[in-house]
């Protein structure tokens, strides 16, 4: 082993040694060391346990369409934020028209913003495949017309999706007290179904076989005489339609108004980023750290600090990248 | 490099010079309104740019962190010098305006060393994440800003009040300007810029040859942070001494990539060009009914129309209208653009 | 990367697609500028407007037939004046005016009520004559104190500073504006006051924008507000808290900037004046998707809890309350005028009936000058009607009535350097349509104020009511002392909380509307 390579060596391990170092202090912090720390308040470190993980669902639910669409095609589709709040207003729409309801604002969203991914990848992405810069500002310039758009015919006022009643009661766990709302478990819920669906869609059947060929080798995939545009167009559709979905459970917990959709995009770059761009699992684990880290240290965090929990963000993500640039379960493109 | 004058070199100088006459003896012959909200604001803006394309064009870097990083140096400063909201240390103007180029230089130095690690589109998604978090850190932040943001911060005596007169603002913004274009000009010539280049295109063939790749990308944006820190510290002084978070929410972060791509990402003054163009647009569509309030919409078309016929932007219409002129004056011989001015974008691998 | 053949001919097919699909927008725009008024939701995130019951469901007259000018409105020839010889003011050429709003932003969707309110002030006052069914269409003939008045242009923001400032700057320098009604949101307003100091030359009516800051820090002498600001917006509910509920300690949460720090420092200034304590400030960031983190750090053994939470937050901070602390008990909440907000009324007042709130506008009362202010709006732009008891629209109502009113006072001779203008607006007092307004000397309103009271539906539209119960008469920006210029600026921590003696508690007035003649149709109809 040269110096270097030791040197090398040592600094990775230093780093590994400091993220390890400093998630240990955050959970003892939360457990043991802050003022309402987890032993003294255990109803409170369970709610936002669940908050926590409620909330992961959702960015993982619209991380994931964001990885997919990359994953097989290497298109950032920066206007994945707008498709999450049209379809969030598409399913607004529907469910306070007189004859809609929640259910079916779900299905005319998903559809509503499918069809509009499919517009966008056969008509402006679809013949600058491979050039991804490009298609990043072509996304760009689109979700900068969507916007305005949607402010257009939608206004700017806030917007609130109401869950149907059936699911809005809440549950008495037994455990410290904890009263929850089922909304919330439900969102969990959600996120489960769609990430057990994903995974079976792409591990037991023909189509997902193909993609997971195409990820690793697009050219080989088409010599082989399948077609892979209609692959890719069905893809597109289904990463908008989750992005619409995710805009359907987010304004229904959180209310829709312009601005929401760029926050997600926010959300849904910093989960891929965290957990690599592409991977259905790192979705998950990047959706998981960042729900985490965001719920509790906004109540974790001293008193008069707790605004900074963005600060806290921007570490996760920088000791991430400091660890591993393409994130943790990415690939160099 | 040997310089050869061509006619359409002539032509080129020809236009610079008038513009740069122009803008010499704009505050003569234009209107204070034009000269404090179209041009100061195209120069700031235009430097703002500048940074992005020497990353995009140069090092092949596309960032959407400039708005962050001009930001940094404008609530650096802001909170340095005597102003309302901030920390109101009161401290001279010059040194606030230091600091806040130092701070942005830093800041673009230490987030530089972790994100010009990745490249290309992750690049530009780790740039966009630090944009936005910029925002919200400084929105959350009530004792450096807060979203009321820092008012009536105190300039230079050299700026005097710009809201009285935009004239000795203007000059200095034009100065600086030219300043930043010459500086910028001379960094690609030389075997730093020449490697850069190099980086850009062919990474792997350069790490081979020994180049530190990442330490010169990490060069790249810390310069272009110093630059962009520039534009940010300009961008108060036009915009009545204040800044808000809101200054540089994500259509402020968009809007200096809209001016990069627009202007075109491979040359240093298609920067000023784009900004002229968006600022214009921005002002004056305003008047013009149809168009009123869905100016978002118009400047999204536009954008979209230029990323999708000239990758080059305005300047790139350019050099394709003169590449053809040269092809029918010289019969056949396409020569190959020098440069990446033509073809498919700074992503295209 | 494709070559360049292979490409060019479909780019060509690209660039027919893209213009035609601009086209389409284009249409797409103008189609909707058309429908874009009907005033779709009321409830932003700052101002709340309307209550509900507009007096008037404005039956009557199909269309704005008789705008019933005061003056028979010349249209362009300059009415000769007796011209005061030094300053040259009467000369006949006209005076220039703007109105600046927000078109973009979260609060685009007022900005034809904000127009409408104060060109509705010029049709009733001086003799305007819209010149198409949207205010923003126009105004002609608008003659104040014997000069012409040609309006040249409406400022269009976006609820932020930057842009406000562009647009003076466009209004103003370019297209030459000497008089301005704007603008709109709190950030917006202390920039505009600034941008007034730096601008002698001009004079500037406050459109709605309530940061306290604005008049009572920046001071601009040609800045005047005959709105309330964001804390007299509060008045009447610590008092009503202390005395009428019975609170002793509250919690108050807010977003986490400056909108809701004043609304709530209103609230912490009157109940702490009454004798109460604040035991916990909470300020959730703005933006924030999960409130109940926040939520658990209110106390539990408080009395009550002050809610400011404006904008997409207020729904799901309720549901994090209930789901944290179990179902709110309404005689425990109260808030600014976000929770009488008919959007957010419908999402959730059920929840919260006998809650009370508060704010400048009492859209259910049937006096006089109410029902006449009511009728003025909706028969000069039936587009917006039903929008009167809004504060977008009632506070720009009010700056052009004021400006009419003192123009008239100087018979249109503005002086040297606006000097009598300046004088003569410092000196006017509005009739106002809900409480007379007049101004202190920081040219910042003093006016009334009335605590609402969420009520059962009644109207049958399944959105609970709001209903008047108290008026605070002549309530000043300084809460006694609270705020001055010297005291720090509401913030986290600002104001403290200490006894004083504020002129209005044990003054308020019971007041009931509903024994009246009007019939209380809801603005909700509009939502």
């Amino acid at each position: 082993m040269t110096l270097q390579q030791a040197q090398a060596q040592i600094g990775r391990y230093a780093g590994r040694a400091l993220v390890g170092a400093a998630g240990i202090f955050a959970v003892l912090w939360v457990i043991a060391l802050a003022d309402n720390a987890a032993y003294k308040d255990p109803k409170l470190f369970l709610t936002i346990g669940l908050n926590a993980i409620s909330l992961a669902a959702i960015y993982f639910v619209v991380a994931s369409g964001f990885t997919l669409i990359f994953g097989l095609m290497r298109i950032v589709n920066m206007a994945h934020g707008s498709f999450f709040l049209l379809g969030g207003y598409f399913a607004f729409h529907t469910a306070t028209s007189g004859w809609g309801s929640w259910g079916l604002g779900i299905l005319v969203a998903a559809l509503g913003v499918a069809a509009i991914g499919l517009i966008q990848q056969q008509v402006f992405l679809r013949w600058n495949q491979g050039q991804d810069l490009r298609q990043a500002l072509i996304t760009i310039a689109i979700s900068i017309i969507l916007a305005d758009q949607m402010l257009a015919h939608f206004g700017g006022t806030t917007k609130n999706l109401d869950w149907p009643p059936q699911l809005d009661f809440r549950v008495n766990f037994h455990v410290f007290g904890l009263i929850y709302p089922f909304t919330r478990i439900f969102v969990i819920l959600c996120a489960l179904a769609i990430g057990t669906m994903l995974f079976l869609w792409l591990r037991r059947t023909r189509t997902g076989m193909v993609i997971r060929a195409g990820v690793d080798d697009r050219a080989m995939v088409s010599a082989l005489g399948i077609n892979i545009q209609l692959v890719f167009a069905m893809t597109f559709m289904i990463g908008s339609a989750l992005a619409a979905f995710g805009g359907v459970l987010g304004g229904t917990l959180g209310g829709l108004s312009p601005g929401v959709d760029n926050q997600f995009l926010l959300n849904s770059l910093i989960v891929v980023i965290i957990g690599g761009m592409g991977s259905l699992g790192g979705a998950a684990i990047g959706a998981l750290l960042y729900g985490f880290v965001d719920a509790f240290s906004d109540i974790y965090l001293p008193q008069g600090y707790s605004n900074y929990s963005v600060l806290l963000t921007f570490g996760l993500l920088v000791f991430v990248l400091a660890v591993r640039p393409f994130g943790l379960f990415g690939r160099a493109a | 490099m040997r310089l050869r004058l061509t006619p359409s070199r002539i032509a080129v100088g020809v236009v610079l010079l008038v513009a740069v006459i122009l803008c010499a003896i704009g505050p003569y012959i234009f209107s204070d309104f034009f000269v404090r909200s179209i041009l100061t604001k195209t120069m700031w803006l235009g430097i703002a740019a500048s940074s992005l394309i020497f990353l995009a064009g140069f090092a092949g870097m596309v960032s959407l962190g400039q708005a962050a990083i001009y930001s940094i140096a404008g609530f650096v400063m802001g909170n340095l010098v005597a102003a309302d909201g901030g920390v109101d240390t009161a401290l001279s103007p010059w040194v606030g305006v230091i600091l806040g180029l130092l701070a942005s230089t830093v800041i673009g130095l230490v987030f530089g060393a972790v994100a010009a690690r990745s490249a290309g589109i992750y690049f530009l998604m780790i740039t966009l994440a630090f944009s936005v978090l910029n925002f919200y850190f400084w929105g959350a932040s009530t004792d450096l800003s807060g979203f009321g943001g820092i008012n009536n911060i105190a300039t230079p005596g050299l700026i005097g009040s710009a809201g009285r007169d935009p004239t000795r603002l203007f000059y200095v913004a034009f100065i600086v300007s030219i300043l930043v274009y010459l500086f910028l000009r001379y960094l690609i010539r030389t075997p730093f810029g020449i490697t850069l280049q190099g980086i850009r295109d062919e990474p792997t063939r350069m790490r081979a040859l020994g180049y530190n790749v990442p330490l010169h990308r990490v060069l790249a944006f810390t310069i272009a942070a110093f630059i962009a820190g520039i534009a940010g510290i300009l961008f108060i002084w036009q915009n009545a001494n204040r800044i808000d978070p809101n200054s540089v929410n994500l259509s402020a972060t968009i809007d200096v990539l809209v001016v990069a791509v627009v202007g075109g990402l491979f040359r240093v003054e298609g920067a000023w060009l784009g900004a002229f163009v968006y600022t214009v647009l921005e002002t004056y569509s305003k008047n013009w009914d149809l168009i009123n309030e869905r100016f978002n919409t118009v400047i999204g078309a536009v954008f979209l129309v230029i990323v999708l016929l000239s990758p080059g932007g305005l300047l790139g219409i350019w050099d394709s209208v003169r590449g053809a002129a040269r092809r029918l004056g010289r019969g056949a011989a396409p020569a190959t653009e020098p440069g990446p001015a033509g073809g498919g974008g700074p992503g295209a691998t | 990367m494709t070559h360049p053949k292979v490409r060019r001919s479909r780019l060509w097919l690209l660039l027919a697609v893209l213009v035609v699909a601009l086209a389409a927008i284009a249409a797409g725009c103008g189609g909707d500028d058309s429908a874009e008024p009907a005033p779709a939701e009321p409830a932003p995130a700052e101002p709340a407007p309307a209550e509900p019951a507009p007096a008037e469901p404005a039956p009557a007259e199909p269309a704005p037939a008789e705008p019933a000018p005061a003056e028979p409105a010349p249209a362009e020839p300059a009415p000769a004046e007796p011209a005061p010889a030094e300053s040259g003011a009467a000369s006949g050429e006209p005076i220039k005016l703007a109105i600046l709003s927000d078109c973009e932003g979260a609060f685009a969707a007022f900005y034809e009520w904000d127009i409408g309110g104060a060109q509705a002030a010029f049709a009733k006052y001086a003799g305007g004559v819209p010149k198409g069914e949207n205010p923003s269409d126009g105004m002609d003939g608008i003659v104040l104190g014997g000069r012409p008045v040609e309006i040249v242009g409406y400022g269009c923001s976006n609820d932020t500073a930057d842009k406000a400032i562009e647009e003076m700057r466009r209004l103003v320098e370019q297209l030459g504006a000497q008089i301005v009604i704007g603008p709109l949101s709190g950030d917006e307003g202390i920039a505009v006051a600034n941008y007034a100091k730096e601008h002698p030359e001009i004079v500037v009516l406050n459109g709605t924008s309530g940061a306290q800051d604005t008049t009572l820090k920046v001071r601009a002498p040609n800045f005047f507000r005959f709105n309330s600001d964001g804390a007299q917006w509060s008045a009447g509910i610590g008092d009503y808290a202390y005395n009428v509920l019975g609170w002793r300690t509250a919690a108050v949460v807010g977003d986490d900037y400056s909108f809701p720090y004043t609304t709530n420092a209103g609230f912490i200034a009157e109940f702490c004046a009454a004798g109460g304590q604040i035991s916990a400030r909470v300020w959730p960031p703005l933006g924030e998707t999960d409130y109940s983190s926040w939520v658990s750090q209110i106390p539990d053994d408080v009395d009550g809890v002050y809610v400011g939470v404006g904008g997409s937050g207020t729904v799901p901070f309720f549901e994090a309350y209930a789901s944290l602390k179990g179902d709110p008990d309404p005689a425990k909440i109260t808030g600014n005028l976000f929770i009488s907000d008919p959007t957010f009324l419908g999402a959730y007042g059920k929840n919260l009936i006998g809650s009370v709130s508060s704010g400048p506008t009492a859209g259910d009362a049937n006096t006089p000058e109410a029902i006449e202010y009511n009728k003025t709006i909706d028969e000069t732009y039936p587009s917006i009607a039903g929008s009167g008891p809004s504060v977008f629209t009632y506070n720009y109502y009010n700056a052009a009535w004021a400006l009419t009113v003192a123009m008239e006072s100087i018979g249109g001779d503005v002086g040297e350097g606006n000097a009598n203008l300046l004088t003569a607006l410092s000196e006017t007092v509005v009739p106002g349509a809900y409480g007379e307004i007049k101004l202190d000397e920081n040219r910042q309103a003093i006016t009334d104020n009335y605590v609402v009271q969420i009520v059962e539906d009644s109207t049958g539209d399944g959105v609970p009511d709001v209903k008047t119960v108290r008026r605070i008469p002549a309530v000043d920006q300084s809460f006694g002392g609270t705020f001055t210029p010297d005291t720090p600026a509401p913030d986290r921590d600002n104001p403290t909380c200490e006894p004083r003696d504020l002129p209005w508690i044990g003054n308020a007035e019971e007041v009931d509307y509903s024994s009246g003649a009007t019939d209380t149709a809801a603005t909700e109809s509009t939502g």
